[in-house]
């Protein structure tokens, strides 16, 4: 080879090298990052949370960071932005023709941080430390389905009794059910496994110090100053589906509600927003609305499938009277509700289960009961309350941690209501969550304003709450019987049809009055970008659930683009 | 008494005080009469309003008028702060007078009941009343009395300690006079003063307590509103909604400004060795 | 002297018992529980062992002498909140936060309350009586948590001097200590006023002043000693009180101090701290009683030790 050649090759190499085709740069987990991304040091997203003890779902459901159960850690299943189950730990998966029994195939290349491969053995150990009462897990009613659960849970059989078993070989987990449940594989959303090695050696909380910590995640832990802040950094050898373009996820702890719109104008994190409680006030909305930079920072998604309801004490007087029930359906104007108070955070509930949730029914429960108020009023004289005298003066209650702004307000607006339309006085009373529940659970709670996001996407779930086992005052036999016999149904047609018909009863017979779905936006800084920030099938740009903190399942899309420089010093 | 009148009608400042007062109790009282709308009475037509002459104080976030809701709030806040302000001085004023008058015995055991009551921190044993009591109006004025008598009785005792060793006490020992009308007649007069400051200061305390309270969850129940509670439910508003917390903050600090002039006129009225002179 | 110190020590261990006493038995009775039953109720028999796990399946008073005597020894067990640590690690941990900002709050409104209270009792009714009024009244009328978040949008928000929140930097101070300040300096201003004046009307400066002394030696030797005696009543509960920081302004601007403890303890029904907190408050409490005793009757020669 020619000196000239040679020279000639340099510079077209170097040429090359210099035009964005070939500037390709990749991560520390060797991902070639989108050509308009930010240099490395910048691949860095900033969200704020409350305080958390634990980063393990099999810890604690309810004192652990929300974000940690996606990417610091690998559960069975993921979901893609469609709701899809899509692979994740488990590679593929297979039922039984009774449908009772779920073999899932583990991905051999996922391995924990310390080198040791990711098997059944851990599934198998934290389920079973999930079920030992000895553990005392505050999620504990949820596996309910698996063989011998509850058994276990009230200690009268072994943990070791549970379905939860290794196959064949350590890659296969095996998982058998009390009844058919075609939703189990959604359950396993929620099956981010520990690690049985490091728990055995360092006991529960090996994830709160980096030095004991393993992930088998695409992130782990780089560090936790206690009541300040987390840091993930991205797993390096990391074996799995998903991995990610961001090189280290800051979660700062505080209190959103108070604090994180506020940090967010002052760009001190890069989300704000949360889908599982209205943080922006209805005045918040408006300050977005005004402002044409905000607005088209803000992404409105399912949240949770959360939705907003009013309970009652069904057993007792006066809410044992369906006519009283049906008086106050038709006293509230949901509509003038949603509009005026619950804006873009909200659309008006016609049944519990929302639009884009699997079965949802909106059009065939609308005109069930549609605001009335001189109907309202009919039935109410009916059930010997004429112009509400003799009706005691009720006190609402309203679950503390969901007594955001927006949602006093909307309880204010039903006392209102009820009063003007009925001619009862309501009290609202904002109640601590430990009262409230103390309470609810006791079925002792006479009127409330409450709202419950699901756990998972099937009927089954969000429609199983409301069984006269669970924690509300109400009964149906034929609800139950239905909600009961459908859950464990392959039949999918038939299993819808009869979930269709148990949610018809709940409304019909007013277990309660539903009033909003909640819609609940998030706020992205415009240099966050990413695949899954584009509109998914139903035309929503937000990320989707799992993921509390605006930081969805699919986080792995996102990338800082080269717009932060003019944000970011 | 006409000369405590009389000195106390030459503090100008005092008197447009008790002036102003006298019409925000005037107006608590008639609220049901002068208010121009109900104060739970919404209209989700025109929800968050600015001031106009329909809502001279603007409307909140269901339409509610902030006008009506402000000459309630009068009517909650100052029930609140009399009432905890009562109960106060109620227990603070007379165990203050015991220890610091007989001292001794009496006096080492009301210390201790006094460091008992201020061990706990006052936010913390207030949830836990409330959340035992349940809410309502009158279990937050039990939950704030209970703990703001403190304060009040170690002035009480202070302040009374050190009359007890002026002259014109010990000569009033020395005469003879019984123990209660050295109490009354010469200790008592002398801590007025600074008892009527402290309630000048406990009274907007307790209001604020209310609104601490309810910051929490533990407020009065909607939709009866008070002043603490209104500033409080503004804060989410700040940003483009002025109005909101404007009033019922300015309403608060003309309250609590007219107390203290109004407290500053009884001092130097009440003074007993100086009437009508000023500095 | 010596026999009054033990005797108030003495005392001290009375009202700790006592504290301790009511708290625990306040706490127990109230509903819910140390588990989290946010969506469904937990199966019975798992509830029964969170209970038995930290021992609240004895009865309350079995409860209360265990713990007491834990605490004797040392151990104050292990909140709720945060299982990794002890209660005492975690007060090490975040205690000293809250007495840093405390400490310079406490400082600084003093300063300049003494100065403005004296300033505006030396030229009553002049345009620096007024300012000192508004703010005393805007320290007195306008809660701290309203003054913070204002500051917040001020500084943080719509200036970006200032990090809405946070914790390590010096700058991390400026917003949380503005908003503590102002109420106490409110209060120490008006005290100093309202003493000072009392004491210049007083016979002896009249005599002083007769006496053709100058006004400056009136009043920094004779006016200003007595003036302020009355103050350290105020400092001593000021300082338990700043030491323990508040709930609104720690969460507002994510200080992670021991001030919201007293809130999420008692809502996490965090048995083990509650507890602690309430003994280490009374602990506060009496020493610094007992000091505000001594030094008062220290400045104050007039009072005697009984």
């Amino acid at each position: 080879m020619s000196k000239k050649v040679l020279v000639s090759f340099l510079v077209l190499v170097m040429a090359l090298s210099l035009s964005p085709a070939f500037s390709a740069v990749k991560n520390s987990a060797g991902k070639i990052l989108p050509p308009d991304a930010a240099p490395l040091e910048y691949q860095v997203l900033r969200v704020m949370s409350q305080p958390a003890t634990t980063l393990d779902w099999f810890i604690s459901v309810y004192k652990r960071t929300n974000e940690a159960n996606n990417y610091f850690g690998e559960p069975l299943v993921r979901l893609n932005k469609n709701f899809e189950i899509v692979p994740a730990a488990a590679t593929r998966w297979t039922v039984s023709k009774d449908g009772l029994t779920w073999t899932f195939y583990l991905d051999k290349n996922i391995k924990w941080s310390d080198g040791t491969p990711l098997t059944a053995e851990d599934f198998v150990f934290s389920f079973q430390l999930a079920a030992d009462p000895k553990h005392g897990w505050d999620f504990a009613w949820f596996y309910s389905p698996i063989k011998n659960w509850d058994k276990a849970v009230r200690g009268e059989v072994p943990p070791s009794a549970i379905g939860v078993k290794q196959g064949k070989d350590p890659y296969t987990l095996v998982i058998t059910t009390e009844y058919p449940a075609p939703y189990l594989p959604m359950m396993m959303l929620y099956s981010t496994p520990l690690s049985k090695k490091a728990y055995e050696k360092y006991g529960p909380y090996y994830n709160n110090d980096p030095k004991t910590s393993v992930s088998c995640g695409p992130y782990i832990l780089e560090e936790w100053t206690k009541d300040k802040q987390i840091v993930f950094r991205i797993n390096k050898n990391y074996g799995g589906r998903v991995k990610p373009y961001l090189e280290k996820i800051i979660v700062t702890f505080g209190d959103p509600g108070t604090s994180a719109f506020k940090a967010y104008l002052a760009g001190e994190i890069d989300i704000c927003g949360y889908s599982n409680s209205q943080i922006f006030t209805p005045a918040d909305l408006e300050v977005i609305e005004k402002d044409p930079e905000l607005s088209k920072q803000f992404h409105q998604g399912f949240g949770d499938f959360r939705t907003f309801y009013l309970g009652f004490d069904c057993y007792n007087p006066p809410f044992n009277d369906l006519r009283v029930r049906k008086a106050f359906a038709y006293a509230i104007d949901k509509e003038a509700i949603v509009n005026t108070i619950i804006k873009k955070q909200g659309i008006v509930a016609y049944g519990f289960l929302m639009p884009g949730f699997p079965g949802a029914n909106p059009e065939g429960l609308k005109n069930i009961y549609t605001y009335n108020p001189e109907l309202a009023k009919k039935l109410l004289a009916e059930a010997g309350y004429p112009d509400g005298k003799g009706f005691p003066v009720l006190d609402m209650w309203v679950r503390s941690d969901l007594a955001s702004p927006t949602v006093v307000a909307a309880a204010n607006a039903i006392g209102a209501m009820l009063k003007k339309n009925l001619g009862i006085d309501v009290k609202i009373t904002v109640k601590e969550t430990k009262t409230f529940m103390d309470a609810l659970n006791a079925h002792k709670l006479q009127f409330y304003l409450v709202s419950y996001g699901m756990d998972y996407l099937d009927q089954s779930n969000m429609l199983g709450i409301w069984v006269s086992t669970g924690r509300h005052a109400w009964k149906n036999e034929r609800f139950d019987k239905l909600v009961k016999e459908a859950s464990a149904l392959l039949d999918k047609k038939k299993r819808d049809e009869m979930f269709k018909e148990a949610e018809k009863i709940l409304v019909e017979d007013v277990g309660g009055i539903f009033l909003w779905h909640q819609t609940p936006g998030a706020l992205w800084k415009p240099y966050v970008k990413g695949k899954d920030l584009e509109p998914d099938k139903y035309g929503i740009t937000a990320l989707h659930w799992p993921g509390i903190e605006g930081v969805g399942t699919t986080i792995f899309s996102i990338y800082i683009s080269k717009d932060v420089l003019k944000y970011r010093k | 008494m006409r000369d405590v009148i009389r000195v106390y009608k030459k503090n100008k400042l005092a008197v447009f005080g008790f002036f102003v007062i006298s019409i925000i109790i005037v107006v608590a009282i008639l609220a049901d009469v002068i208010s121009p709308y109900r104060y739970d009475e919404i209209d989700l037509l025109s929800f968050l309003q600015p001031p106009s002459i329909k809502h001279p104080f603007g409307t909140d976030s269901i339409g509610r008028d902030l006008m009506t809701r402000i000459i309630y709030g009068a009517r909650t806040s100052l029930i609140v702060g009399f009432s905890v302000q009562f109960i106060a001085v109620g227990i603070g004023v007379p165990l203050g007078l015991l220890a610091g008058f007989y001292g001794g015995r009496v006096d080492y055991w009301i210390s201790r009941l006094v460091e008992v009551m201020t061990a706990f921190p006052s936010l913390l044993f207030a949830i836990f009343l409330m959340v035992w009591l349940g809410n309502g109006l009158l279990n937050i004025i039990i939950a704030l009395g209970v703990t703001s008598w403190v304060g009040i009785c170690r002035v009480t005792r202070a302040k009374t300690l050190e009359i007890k060793s002026e002259t014109f006490v010990e000569a009033a020992e020395a005469l003879g006079a019984s123990n209660s009308y050295i109490l009354f007649k010469t200790i008592f007069p002398n801590i007025v003063r600074p008892i009527i400051v402290m309630i000048g200061l406990g009274i907007p305390q307790a209001i604020f307590g209310e609104a601490s309270l309810s910051f929490l969850g533990f407020g009065i129940s909607d939709p009866m509103p008070s002043w603490g509670k209104m500033i409080q439910e503004s804060l989410g508003y700040l940003q483009g909604y002025w109005y909101i917390g404007f009033f019922p903050t300015l309403s608060l600090a003309i309250t609590v400004l007219c107390f203290n002039f109004v407290a500053d006129g009884l001092r130097d009225a009440l003074d007993p060795r100086m009437y009508g002179r000023r500095v | 002297m010596i026999g009054y110190i033990i005797r108030r020590i003495l005392g001290l261990v009375i009202v700790i018992f006592l504290a301790s006493l009511i708290t625990f038995f306040l706490m127990h009775a109230i509903p819910g529980g140390p588990f989290d039953e946010l969506k469904m109720p937990l199966p019975a028999e798992v509830k029964a062992q969170i209970l038995k796990k930290y021992g609240l399946d004895k009865p309350v008073w079995e409860q209360y002498i265990r713990y007491i005597w834990r605490a004797l020894h040392g151990d104050f067990g292990v909140p709720f909140q945060s299982p990794t640590e002890t209660v005492t690690s975690l007060i090490a941990r975040v205690w000293p936060v809250t007495l840093q900002i405390g400490a310079i709050t406490i400082v600084l409104s003093f300063t300049i309350g003494i100065l403005l209270g004296i300033l505006s009792a030396l030229r009553q009714n002049t345009w620096i009586d007024y300012l000192v009024t508004t703010i005393a009244t805007l320290g007195t009328t306008v809660p701290n948590f309203v003054i913070a978040i204002w500051l917040m949008l001020i500084f943080s928000v719509t200036l970006r001097w200032l990090p809405t929140g946070g914790w390590g930097e010096p700058k991390h101070l400026v917003l949380p200590v503005l908003s503590y300040f102002l109420a106490p300096t409110a209060v120490i201003a008006r005290f100093v006023k309202v003493n000072f004046l009392e004491e210049l009307r007083k016979d002896y400066v009249r005599t002083a002043r007769a006496k053709g002394l100058p006004e400056r030696t009136v009043i920094f030797k004779h006016v200003f000693r007595n003036a302020l005696v009355p103050i350290i009543t105020l400092l001593g509960p000021m300082i338990p009180d700043l030491a323990t920081g508040s709930v609104f302004i720690e969460v507002t601007f994510r200080v992670p101090g021991l001030g919201k403890f007293f809130y999420t303890s008692a809502f996490n029904r965090d048995y083990p701290m509650i507890v602690a907190m309430i003994l280490l408050i009374a602990v506060l409490w009496g020493i610094t009683y007992l000091v505000t005793d001594i030094i008062y009757a220290f400045i104050d020669p007039r009072i005697t030790f009984t």
